[in-house]
């Protein structure tokens, strides 16, 4: 029965089975998951963040629970670029997905020599633009918080990503997440991700000092799903036209929603608020066949709500009445 | 796909046993069939696995101590790791013995489990305990909740290397967190047959107490520097293992250094995911040769690692 509902997904012209990504730095580069679910059955794949040369991370402790939710601070640990070529590209070409690559920097330059390198790989469907990583002293999220930089960045990546998608992922941590989305969208960004975590602190009221070694961490899990609803829902209205002309459904610039997705509930909130996709994040740490059990919820969704596609649910969101004084 | 059983997976796990050894210590006992059963009983000392305890119930609040009732209300999210006491196979299932002490809200929600309760465990994971060749005499030195794996340890060890002499050293900070289960009034300094937990292995064993409580008063690891010093043990044909704080793993690797003897120490970490992904469990680690550390992760590189390799900082 579920198999007569179509959810596929076009996503900046890539053809997706169905609209559900694992998030980057909550799947490594593949090879760690899969003992655990079968990453073929998902629409795409994220990876950790690359940098240009390997990166030693922060130090310890790199994480702390908080009420649903959690904190990191990793610090862009990862094995470099040289190394991703060597080491993960041969795993990521066995992905029938599509495999976008994270990539992270402290400047321009930075970015754009990662990307080039990797432009012509046939593996690669597009790239992340991680601009809004809060765990790192230079780049990251100061990158991701200045209108003006987001469209350097972008274009200047752009130019070099050549026929594959970039994405750029998006911080909440601004006073207006729309102004960045535009940025993004005016230095050509194909598609958009959101949202990346919130900066927080934990203290330890016994020593007075924050429990984290890197003192802030960025704030995952069901804890943020609410505000990560709201800021797609924003975005989609606020930007996605501006694009398309008239034409929202599934028309202007794709998003991909993330923040706090751990059911196919949540997944179809997204959908609904105007993602085009979804990027299961935290809820892998806890069952890393979440995402692959979210892609028969959504079916069933579609089966009751007798939805023939899922395209219809993106951005259907009902306007609801609101009371004048 | 093989019809190779595998290594490690998500299994859900029936609950067979919870009980209360001493105040705030327990141990579960979890049962697995099929692909779980064949997985675990493969597991060594040292390995660990990740319970999600997430959707456990919290016990009525009356049974909740007053120092945890704050912590107790937050909702957890994320898996937490334990090492295991006894693995024992039979036919088809495999029973796994997780010894646990109630700290916060995880272990707290552990303790209602009751048996025929379903658990979604993966593991097991990481790497265990290693026996090289040709050692002569084990010593295994634990900190408080540091007993788990040593305790698995034991049994392996007496099973399967019958040669091998093993010696059980355990501190803790007063005799009330020691635990263990039978009455520890008879603990002695002397090494003797003490503890139950080992003495039914025909494990040696003796006790320190920071307080004096019950055994040697001070530190575990003054307590076995002395005995060392007693001893004209052949360095060469002895290991130590270790588990326990990281101070006093710490110290633990600089005696096994100053007197040359191979040492192995597990290690902990705060993890998220606990299968490599998420980068959180960062161990700083020697580099040969240089002045350089890396960070290598408790639950994929260790959790037990060689003292050697680990830049401890005292």
């Amino acid at each position: 029965m579920t198999e007569t509902v179509d959810i596929s997904v076009d996503f900046a012209g890539l053809k997706l089975a169905n609209p559900v990504f694992v998030a980057s730095g909550t799947c490594g580069y593949a090879d760690e998951l899969a003992d655990f679910t079968d990453l073929n059955q998902l629409g795409g794949f994220i990876t950790k963040s690359i940098t240009l040369k390997p990166r030693k991370g922060n130090a310890t402790p790199r994480i702390v629970e908080t009420d649903s939710g959690m904190l990191n601070a990793i610090g862009l640990a990862n094995i470099g670029l040289d190394a991703f070529i060597q080491e993960k590209l041969s795993i990521l070409e066995k992905l029938t997905c599509a495999v976008f690559v994270s990539v992270a920097g402290e400047t321009i330059d930075d970015y754009v020599a990662v990307v080039q390198r990797l432009a012509t790989e046939q593996a690669i469907a597009g790239f992340e633009l991680n601009i809004s990583c809060p765990n790192v002293a230079k780049g990251g999220i100061s990158f991701g918080t200045e209108p003006a930089q987001v469209t350097e960045i972008t274009s200047a990546v752009k130019k070099a990503a050549g026929e594959k998608v970039l994405m750029v992922k998006l911080s909440p941590c601004v006073t207006d997440i729309s102004v960045i989305a535009r940025a993004a969208v005016e230095g050509g960004a194909d598609a958009l991700s959101l949202i990346n975590t919130f900066t927080a602190m934990v203290i330890d009221i016994e020593t007075r000092k924050p429990v984290l070694a890197n003192r802030t961490g960025g704030l995952s899990g069901p804890a943020i799903k609410p505000v990560a609803v709201y800021l797609v829902n924003k975005v989609y209205n606020e930007v996605t036209p501006l694009l398309a002309s008239g034409k929202r459904q599934g028309g202007g610039i794709p998003i991909l929603g993330i923040g706090g997705i751990r059911t196919a509930s949540d997944a179809i909130e997204f959908i609904i608020a105007g993602a085009s996709a979804i990027a299961v994040g935290t809820a892998n740490f806890i069952e890393p066949g979440c995402a692959v059990k979210i892609i028969e919820g959504i079916k069933k969704y579609c089966v009751r709500k007798e939805i023939k596609s899922i395209k219809e649910l993106i951005g259907s969101l009902e306007q609801g009445q609101i009371d004048s004084p | 796909m093989t019809n190779e059983k595998p290594n490690r997976g998500v299994f859900d796990a029936v609950v067979i046993a919870n009980k209360q050894i001493r105040q705030r210590f327990y141990r579960l006992g979890l049962e697995f069939s099929g692909d779980g059963a064949a997985a675990f009983a493969k597991a060594k000392p040292g390995q660990f696995a990740e319970l999600d305890l997430s959707c456990i119930a919290l016990p009525a609040i009356e049974g909740i101590a007053e120092d945890l009732r704050d912590a107790a209300g937050r909702k957890i999210l994320l898996r937490r790791p334990f090492s295991f006491c006894d693995v024992s196979s039979q036919k088809e299932r495999t029973r796994v013995d997780i010894l646990y002490c109630v700290v916060g809200p995880a272990t707290l929600r552990m303790t209602t489990l009751s048996v025929g309760n379903s658990v979604s465990v993966i593991g097991p994971l990481g790497n265990g305990f290693r026996v090289p060749e040709g050692k002569k005499t084990a010593l295994l030195v634990i900190g408080g909740m540091g007993a788990g794996p040593l305790i698995h340890l034991a049994k392996v060890l007496t099973t399967n290397y019958p040669d091998i002499e093993v010696i059980v050293f355990a501190g803790a900070k007063t005799k009330w967190e020691l635990p263990f289960e039978k009455p520890l009034d008879e603990i002695s300094q002397q090494v003797g047959f003490s503890l139950h937990e080992f003495a039914k292995y025909g494990v040696e064993s003796l006790v320190a107490t920071d307080d004096g409580s019950a055994g040697y008063e001070g530190l575990i690891t003054d307590c076995f520097s002395k005995w060392l010093g007693q001893r004209s043990i052949s360095a060469k044909d002895t290991i130590i293992y270790s588990c326990g704080p990281e101070e006093m793993l710490a110290r633990m690797a600089r005696i096994a250094e100053e007197r040359g003897i191979d040492c192995q120490v597990s290690m902990e970490r705060q993890m998220a995911c606990g299968i490599g992904v998420c980068q959180s469990c960062a161990v700083e680690c020697k580099v040969e040769g240089s002045n350089e550390t890396i960070y290598k992760l408790c639950c994929e590189d260790g959790p037990v690692f060689d003292s050697r390799k680990v830049a401890f900082k005292l």
